[in-house]
């Protein structure tokens, strides 16, 4: 296997990952997505709402807000050895909010009060609700830990993607520098120089085949093709966790899995040993 | 009703990112270029931002209101 970074930064990171199959692609994308758990709020106590928002509503703008998560320090609340319906401080941490309108006010994430100052909005200038003067809100929200299965709000990233890793030749002999390719690329594969056709930017090729089909109608110049067992990913996280980390994770729990089969496998072959 | 807090399609947050699109829209910026500066990419995200009406603000003074009139009775 090898992997490549294409480019990275704060929030994504798009990479190569050569020798590995569509299989293992989609299960680490699925892991992702589905099993690799973040902080959010969940439990919201409704204390004073007297906003224009219903407490329903507000409940779900506040589950949505991602928030820094520390994997290391808390636990699955199924998997807790506390066992409460509310938990303990190793599987939960409280959120308040407590704000009253003098004057016509927004009130953002930035006014959740934290317990643990490591748990706190990925943003503070995300909107809750805006108030006219008077009017009161005072809530706690319990933030846990969760999955992507249960709720959207757990999920660790906002987009996480693969796809082939693509192929671009041309071939000069059936070439007639129409330059049809590179008016019609939506991603601008092709340039020219010293007026001949070029292919500058392969990477960005998205397979869609337009450039084939505006060459020469009876024998295209240009073949497209995906590299075998290649994938250009694409993970961009909500800010909740680092991206390397993502990563990670999904392959410690892809291990984890495996591990499981094989010695469920183990115990059920020991069982049938014994019985015949 | 007040904008959303994630992009309904793919889930990013953008909430955060309305009111500098709204300031800078007002004052007369083109808002592919805004968006473009915001990072926002992805055109499901960029509706949002984009198809967005604050109507909360319209709300509000209805509530605004029996203050100022209660307080206009008083004095
Ligand atoms: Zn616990
Ligand atoms: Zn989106």
């Amino acid at each position: 296997m090898d992997i490549n970074i294409l480019e990275k930064n704060e929030e994504s990171i798009r990479l190569i990952v050569e020798g590995i199959n569509t299989l293992m692609a989609n299960t680490i994308r699925r892991l992702i997505l589905t099993e690799v758990p973040v902080m959010a709020l969940d439990d919201i106590v409704m204390i004073e709402n007297s906003s224009v928002l219903h407490d329903e509503i507000l409940a779900l703008r506040l589950g949505l807000i991602p928030l820094k998560t520390d994997l290391d320090a808390y636990n699955l609340p199924e998997k807790c050895s506390c066992k409460s319906e509310l938990g303990c401080h190793l599987c939960r941490t409280v959120l308040t909010l407590d704000v009253e309108a003098n004057k016509p006010l927004t009130v953002y994430s930035g006014n959740l009060v934290s317990e643990d100052p490591h748990i706190v909005p990925v943003s503070e200038k995300i909107p809750l609700v805006k108030l006219a003067p008077g009017q009161k809100i005072r809530l706690e929200a319990y933030a846990k830990l969760g999955k992507g299965t249960v709720h959207a709000k757990w999920q660790p990233v906002s987009s996480c993607t693969y796809r082939y890793v693509p192929v671009v030749k041309i071939d000069k002999t059936k070439c007639n520098e129409c330059k049809e390719c590179i008016r019609i690329c939506p991603k601008r594969v092709f340039e020219e120089t010293k007026g001949k056709v070029r292919v500058a930017n392969e990477i960005e090729c998205i397979l869609c085949g337009d450039c084939v089909e505006a060459c020469n109608k009876n024998q295209s110049a240009i073949k497209l093709d995906k590299k075998q067992n290649s994938f250009i990913f694409y993970i961009e996280s909500t800010g909740a966790l680092p991206v390397e980390r993502i990563f990670y994770e999904s392959l410690k729990i892809y291990e984890e899995k495996i591990l499981d089969f094989i010695s469920q496998l183990e115990m059920a072959i020991n069982v049938s040993e014994k019985t015949s | 009703m007040i904008i959303p807090v994630r992009c309904f399609t793919c889930g990013k947050v953008i909430g955060d990112k309305w009111e500098e699109f709204a300031k800078r829209v007002k004052a007369g910026e083109n808002s592919k270029k805004v968006l473009d500066d915001l990072g926002v990419t992805r055109y499901c995200c960029r509706r949002m931002l984009l198809s967005h009406v604050e109507i909360i603000d319209e709300i509000i003074k209805f509530y605004e209101r029996p203050k100022i009139n209660k307080e206009e009775e008083a004095t």
